[in-house]
């Protein structure tokens, strides 16, 4: 992001308005993401902490007035991609892309025809939602937790994520199909008419 | 987007996928107004695969809004707010 290349040189006094005033306001949000992203509390704590502290730190390359919501984002994504991810459990690098050129290709939209339906979704009461999101692809996932959970638009999301708003678009699209598939199986599973 | 006559809606679109990118993009603030207005207030109206379609893709984001969110512990936010004023005072 540009304005990482803009050092200000706050006073102790606004840097701590900056961080009570932009940064602590998107705790809340900063943590769901961390822990969808981990998928486990206590890397998510540690996550969370590592990432405020960075933010605290870096706060001079924060330009106020611009949204410090996708600038905390996008920290907290760097630094899952290379503190966590590594030692997790999620399939490496190559892995993923061969999972994306499987999900690009034509053949799986043709595959994928979502016999869910909006009665099935209403018995979901429980964590059928929760969990179907979480086995996701930690890639497809993260769309998902930035634009229906955090409402950003596509052009911050490929900030955050350092790719192309097309990426954006495709693989948030194929993460929804994925999504369903995953409901349609507790759908299934759990004797509801899908069909 | 009126509720549609549902015995004279199509039972077959030729293009669902293209339509659901479109939909997602509608919901998302992606679209134009011009798509917006023609998909909402046409398609939807004569074409039952994409009806069913939009009526799924919100009742998603709603369930996702509702399930999918968690609030982070007061013990790690105030350990946050302490270790930044430590960091101040140095």
């Amino acid at each position: 992001m540009e304005e990482e290349f803009i050092k200000n040189n706050y006073t102790d006094a606004q840097k701590q308005e900056i961080f009570d005033k932009e940064f602590m306001p998107q705790i809340n949000a900063m943590y769901n993401f961390a822990y969808r992203l981990t998928l486990e509390r206590d890397d998510a704590k540690d996550l969370l902490q590592d990432t405020y502290l960075k933010a605290y730190r870096f706060i001079d390359s924060f330009q106020q007035g611009t949204n410090a919501k996708a600038w905390l984002f996008r920290i907290l994504k760097n630094s899952f991609i290379n503190d966590y991810r590594k030692k997790s459990k999620e399939p490496s690098k190559v892995d993923y892309q061969e999972v994306e050129a499987y999900y690009n290709s034509e053949e799986v939209d043709r595959q994928i025809t979502p016999d869910l339906r909006v009665e099935s979704l209403g018995n979901m009461i429980g964590d059928e939602i929760s969990n179907a999101l979480n086995a996701l692809d930690v890639d497809f996932r993260t769309v998902i937790i930035l634009c229906d959970l955090e409402g950003f638009k596509y052009e911050e999301m490929a900030k955050i994520l350092d790719i192309p708003i097309g990426t954006v678009r495709s693989r948030l699209h194929r993460a929804r199909n994925l999504l369903k598939e995953k409901l349609s199986e507790y759908a299934k599973s759990m004797g509801y008419k899908t069909a | 987007m009126n509720t549609p006559d549902k015995k004279n809606m199509k039972h077959e679109c030729p293009h669902q996928q293209e339509c659901l990118q479109l939909l997602q993009s509608i919901l998302d603030g992606e679209a134009t107004t011009e798509q917006k207005d023609r998909f909402m207030g046409h398609h939807l109206e004569e074409c039952m695969p994409c009806y069913q379609n939009y009526h799924l893709e919100v009742a998603i984001r709603d369930l996702l809004k509702k399930k999918c969110s968690n609030e982070a512990p007061q013990d790690l936010v105030d350990s946050i707010k302490q270790k930044v004023i430590q960091n101040l005072s140095k």
